[in-house]
């Protein structure tokens, strides 16, 4: 695998996960279906990942911004399976909408795993890693525009935190922003 | 509080995108830190579970 090739699989995966904020934002506004503390955490958690992947584009590949990805998806199976056991015996309850049968939190373990399994499979391409040369001058527009949405979507997130949880700790069951009344 | 690490993250980024990698890198790590503790703080009822 080049290292244009990688870089263009990483703006892809990039994408992806800024995919995956929008969905979340898009079912927050449009469904009034407010985030709970655990989920803004796995959120934050798909910041956190997706970072790997935009020092990638920037930087060029290295199996350091890799590594950051690692750490930042199992911080985000753990956050997520925590909250799947909250729920895993029946009768329990559960928090939120389901798509296809699962609900977003089990989604999110399904993804932070996905995420695990492809960066592993990207490592196994060494030549990837044959141009040591910063990348900051050969960006893409793919690229450029995948950081920049990544960006924006963890401002956005930032922001609509703030909104809903004010400066503190959020309520475990939110019913509105606190900052709007 | 819960927006810390979103807002740190936002910080490597800029970092980043001025060329910055080790104030970027320190950014990330105070962001996964802040993500870490706060995960404390929100999980701390007892699972009742039989693993």
């Amino acid at each position: 695998m080049t290292p244009a090739l990688s870089l263009r699989l990483n703006a892809v995966g990039l994408l992806a996960v800024s995919a995956v904020l929008i969905f979340a934002f898009a079912d927050q506004f449009f469904f009034n279906d407010l985030p709970c503390p655990l989920c803004i955490l796995q959120r934050a958690a798909f910041v956190v990942a997706g970072f790997g992947l935009a020092l990638n584009l920037r930087f060029g590949p290295r199996a350091s911004h890799y590594a950051l990805l690692l750490i930042g998806a199992l911080a985000g199976a753990v956050i997520a399976s925590r909250q799947i056991l909250i729920h895993i015996v029946p009768g329990t309850g559960t928090y939120g909408s389901a798509l296809l049968g699962l609900h977003f939190y089990s989604w999110a373990f399904v993804i932070f795993v996905v995420m695990v399994l492809g960066t592993a499979v990207m490592l196994l391409f060494d030549r990837q890693f044959a141009d040591g040369e910063d990348s900051a001058d050969r960006l893409t527009v793919l690229s450029k525009v995948a950081f920049v949405l990544f960006g924006l979507l963890a401002l956005g997130n930032g922001l609509s935190t703030v909104l809903e949880c004010a400066g503190g700790l959020c309520p475990d069951n939110p019913t509105g922003y606190l900052l709007l009344g | 509080m819960m927006s810390i690490p979103f807002f740190l993250v936002v910080a490597a980024l800029a970092a980043a995108w001025f060329d910055h990698r080790a104030a970027s890198l320190a950014f990330w790590a105070a962001g996964l830190l802040a993500l870490l503790l706060l995960f404390r703080a929100h999980a701390t009822d007892v699972l009742n579970l039989v693993l």
